[in-house]
């Protein structure tokens, strides 16, 4: 049994969690604002990779960020390969679980009485500050449903993460794939074992995060 | 604020992680792209060849298009095995692979194949028409050669019209078995080389029903080790390869 | 202390006011809906007018001209919202430390605590804001706006969101806050006595405008117009028919009952004959004329009239009366003319339980009249 897949997949979702986190949280807070023309465009974007087939929106980041591309060779002379390594990975779990943090987040974020930001601003704070310990505290449930939705998708993602970082057993073949393979292969004890990992793996995940997150204002 | 603090934790760890997240440098490692219907085939070859090179293969099967198309987007193959010619001439014009390491082969063959499951064996593609076969996997014609050539079969016998509502396309030939071996087909058109399953009866289909399947392969231009690429070509295409692949019924053109 | 001049159009609403204060406590008084928080949100920053000036004291914190917009953190000023906006997810004492960015633990300690005992909060520093009761909501929103030492506070219907009783104790208590605390208030409210009660200057709002502004007791006893008596809730306002106005004196009709009224001070207002005009009588300044003294001297008495007690209510103190007259015709308000209003020991005397139709008179210079 090939234990491989599973470290893989655990590192790739959690890069790819942090790295949604960094760019959704913003994103998040941009679309709450309510600046019209910039949510509707915005918002539309973000909604995307929920919307495309996931190998169609592979192929489109293979196009983006493979090797003959612009940012492919950017990279490539840093030394760094993007493509059909678990960087693309961890990429494309992002893409496909950024709608779901942003989405989630926003309700959160325009959930929030902007009265309370308003007195905040009053009080001497800066925009910074007053986001960091107004908004985002109170968007708390919103932010941590979110993440984990964002870690259960990154975690599952299959189609995205099979076009831009193929399924190259020991360097790129994360769980979903791997199950895949077996199944393909007619190994189902293998296949049913890992899936079993899965799913227990985000049972304690979430069971572990409903404790911390018990929130009552 | 604690919850706060929580949160900066998960991000900052994960990125620690991620930083650490290579994998380990490995011996000399030759990662071969291959075709599903080369699974079972390949699968000894490439045993075969570590123990004789003492090298590490790396094996990655998928539909044929979309192994092509990552391809020709970098994909780290040194080699590539089609289950056609036709995608390895496209890679050969678009630069992406060695022209003069084009070679075929094999040429594959189809099989009538019905699900134990299902009943009766097929013996004839116009049987397929028939009610009580409700559904056939194939490859899907789009991207998998093996799919295309189910298609002009079920064409030349007459009866794709007729087949067509029934058809469960497949990503490729190893999910089109698996459609039988699970039995959710009761039957279906595979390539001859992934058919010696037990879960399975087929007959064989005239060659003359569809164009030749001949399957190309070729170093890919990225490689950074042609010479053992070649190698394992020649490997193929030499007496212990070809034993192999005779037996998992993928003859050369000309061989009988 | 206080100059404002605000212009801000929105769809379907527009605001431009003018106004200044050289008293501490200002309240903007009017309808829902006419500007009043519109205003106070342009004194703190957090909508940015359209054109004008907004100087406090020394120090300009807008001039559309000029290009100054103070940002909202750097105008030193407490704002203490509607419904309060207490940080849910803090507790008392870190609500009110909320705006002490940069100072030391210990100094922030000391304050919180002063500001608590001032404000009859200690004991509750750690609590959230939903585990206490309306007025205490109240009085940490209050603390947490006062404990920036700011040079101006901003209230939006600070007694509002509470029950009647409730909010007439925290009327005194906030009376005592604001002098005590002695610098520049602007407070928003519809409520016409808690106006009067707290503030020396009322500006009154109606649609996006200002009616008038002026001292407190101007206000009440010469509200600019009919418009203003009716916003400041002034009872028994009345529409008559001019006879003739002289620059002293106007003569008017009204529901068959000649009547004489001083003019408008500082306004020679003269109507032309049998132009409409409005005026308010003071339900405090109608006297019942006692029974068993013969008829009413007119030297004492004028514009005597009489009428049947319709309606009555024990106000504790006080008693209000609604007087309709003997006059046919459909009553002036409603199902009676005039309210009049007499402390209990008259009604006690009069007997006006018992005896309902009385006489009485309104001194001419009662009768207010109001232009426009």
């Amino acid at each position: 049994m090939d234990w491989f897949p599973v470290w893989l997949s655990v590192r790739v979702s959690l890069a790819a969690t942090a790295l949604t986190l960094l760019g959704g949280v913003p994103l998040a807070w941009l679309l709450a604002r309510k600046v019209p023309r910039l949510k509707d465009l915005l918002g539309a974007v973000v909604v995307t990779p929920l919307v495309l087939p996931p190998t169609v929106l592979g192929y489109y980041l293979l196009v983006l960020i493979g090797a003959g591309s612009p940012i492919g060779r950017f990279f490539e002379s840093l030394g760094l390969e993007l493509a059909f390594t678990w960087r693309a990975a961890v990429l494309a779990a992002a893409v496909g679980s950024m709608p779901l943090l942003v989405k989630a987040l926003q309700a959160g974020f325009e959930g929030i009485d902007p009265r309370l930001e308003q007195a905040a601003r009053t009080l001497g704070h800066a925009e910074w500050s007053v986001f960091w310990r107004v908004t985002l505290p109170l968007a708390w449930r919103a932010l941590v449903a979110g993440t984990v939705l964002a870690f259960c998708r990154a975690l599952g993602d299959f189609g995205i993460t099979l076009m831009v970082a193929g399924s190259i057993p020991g360097r790129t073949q994360t769980l979903p794939l791997a199950i895949y393979d077996l199944v393909q292969a007619n190994r189902m004890h293998e296949a049913n074992l890992l899936a079993a990992m899965t799913i227990v793996a985000v049972l304690v995940l979430l069971l572990g995060v409903g404790r911390i997150a018990r929130v009552r204002y | 604020m604690a919850r706060r603090g929580v949160l900066l934790a998960v991000v900052l760890s994960a990125l620690v992680v991620v930083t650490g997240a290579s994998a380990a440098a490995p011996r000399v490692r030759l990662t071969v792209y291959a075709a599903a219907d080369l699974a079972f085939a390949l699968k000894e070859i490439t045993a075969a060849f570590e123990r004789t090179f003492n090298v590490d293969v790396i094996l990655v099967l998928g539909s044929t298009g979309n192994l092509a198309h990552q391809i020709e987007h970098g994909a780290p193959a040194d080699l590539f095995f089609a289950a056609s010619d036709t995608f390895i001439d496209r890679l050969v014009e678009r630069g992406a692979v060695l022209r003069e390491t084009r070679a075929i082969y094999a040429q594959g063959r189809i099989v009538l194949a019905t699900a134990r499951s299902a009943g009766t064996k097929l013996t004839d593609l116009r049987q397929l028409a028939e009610p009580r076969v409700r559904r056939v996997a194939i490859a899907n014609p789009l991207h998998a050669p093996y799919g295309k050539a189910a298609e002009e079969a079920l064409r030349r016998a007459g009866v794709l019209d007729a087949v067509r509502p029934k058809l469960i396309l497949a990503e490729n030939i190893r999910q089109a078995l698996q459609f039988l071996q699970t039995g959710s087909a009761d039957a279906g058109i595979v390539a001859l080389s992934v058919a010696g399953v037990p879960e399975i009866e087929w007959v064989p289909i005239d060659p003359a029903l569809h164009n030749p399947l001949n399957q190309a392969v070729a170093v890919v231009r990225r490689s950074a080790q042609p010479d053992l690429a070649s190698a394992f070509v020649q490997f193929v295409n030499g007496p212990q390869g070809r034993s192999v692949m005779k037996r998992f019924g993928f003859v050369l053109p000309g061989e009988p | 202390m206080l100059s404002i001049r605000l212009r801000k159009a929105f769809p379907d609403f527009d605001l431009d006011v003018a106004w200044d204060s050289r008293e501490p406590v200002v309240a903007l008084v009017g309808p829902s809906g006419s500007g009043k928080t519109l205003t106070l949100q342009c004194l703190a920053g957090l909508v940015t007018p359209d054109a004008g000036q907004i100087v406090v004291g020394e120090r300009t914190l807008f001039d559309a001209d000029a290009h100054i917009d103070v940002a909202s953190r750097l105008r030193r000023l407490g704002y203490v919202f509607q419904g309060y906006a207490l940080f849910p997810h803090l507790t008392v004492g870190e609500n009110i430390a909320f705006g002490l960015r940069g100072v030391a633990k210990t100094r922030i300690a000391e304050r919180v605590e002063r500001i608590s005992e001032w404000l009859g909060l200690q004991g509750l520093e750690d609590k959230r804001p939903r585990e206490l009761s309306g007025g205490q909501q109240q009085r940490v929103a209050l603390g947490r706006a006062l404990a920036v030492d700011p040079d101006l506070l901003l209230l939006d219907e600070p007694l509002s969101a509470l029950d009647a009783p409730l909010r007439r104790q925290l009327r005194d208590d906030l009376t005592r806050i604001v002098r005590e605390w002695a610098k520049p208030v602007v407070l928003v409210t519809h409520d016409v006595s808690e106006a009067y009660q707290l503030c020396d200057r009322i500006v009154v709002y109606e649609h996006g405008r200002v009616v008038q502004a002026a001292p407190r007791s101007e206000l009440l006893w010469q509200p600019a117009s009919e418009t203003v008596a009716r916003i400041m809730s002034i009872p028994n306002v009345l529409r008559g028919t001019v006879v003739k106005a002289t620059p002293e004196r106007i003569q008017l009709i009204w529901r068959g009952q000649a009547l004489e009224a001083v003019n408008s001070p500082a306004r020679a207002y003269l109507p032309p004959p049998d132009s409409p005009i409005a005026f308010f009588v003071r339900p405090e300044y109608v006297r019942l004329i006692r029974k068993d003294r013969g008829r009413a001297d007119p030297a004492h008495h004028m514009n005597v009239m009489h009428g049947t007690v319709v309606e009555e209510a024990d106000l504790g103190t006080t008693w209000t009366l609604r007087i309709r007259l003997d006059e046919p015709g459909p009553p002036a308000q409603g199902a009676f003319d005039l309210e009049v209003e007499v402390p209990h020991l008259v009604y006690e005397i009069l007997g006006i339980d018992r005896d309902r139709h009385w006489e009485f008179s309104i001194h001419r210079g009662s009768i207010h009249v109001l232009p426009g």
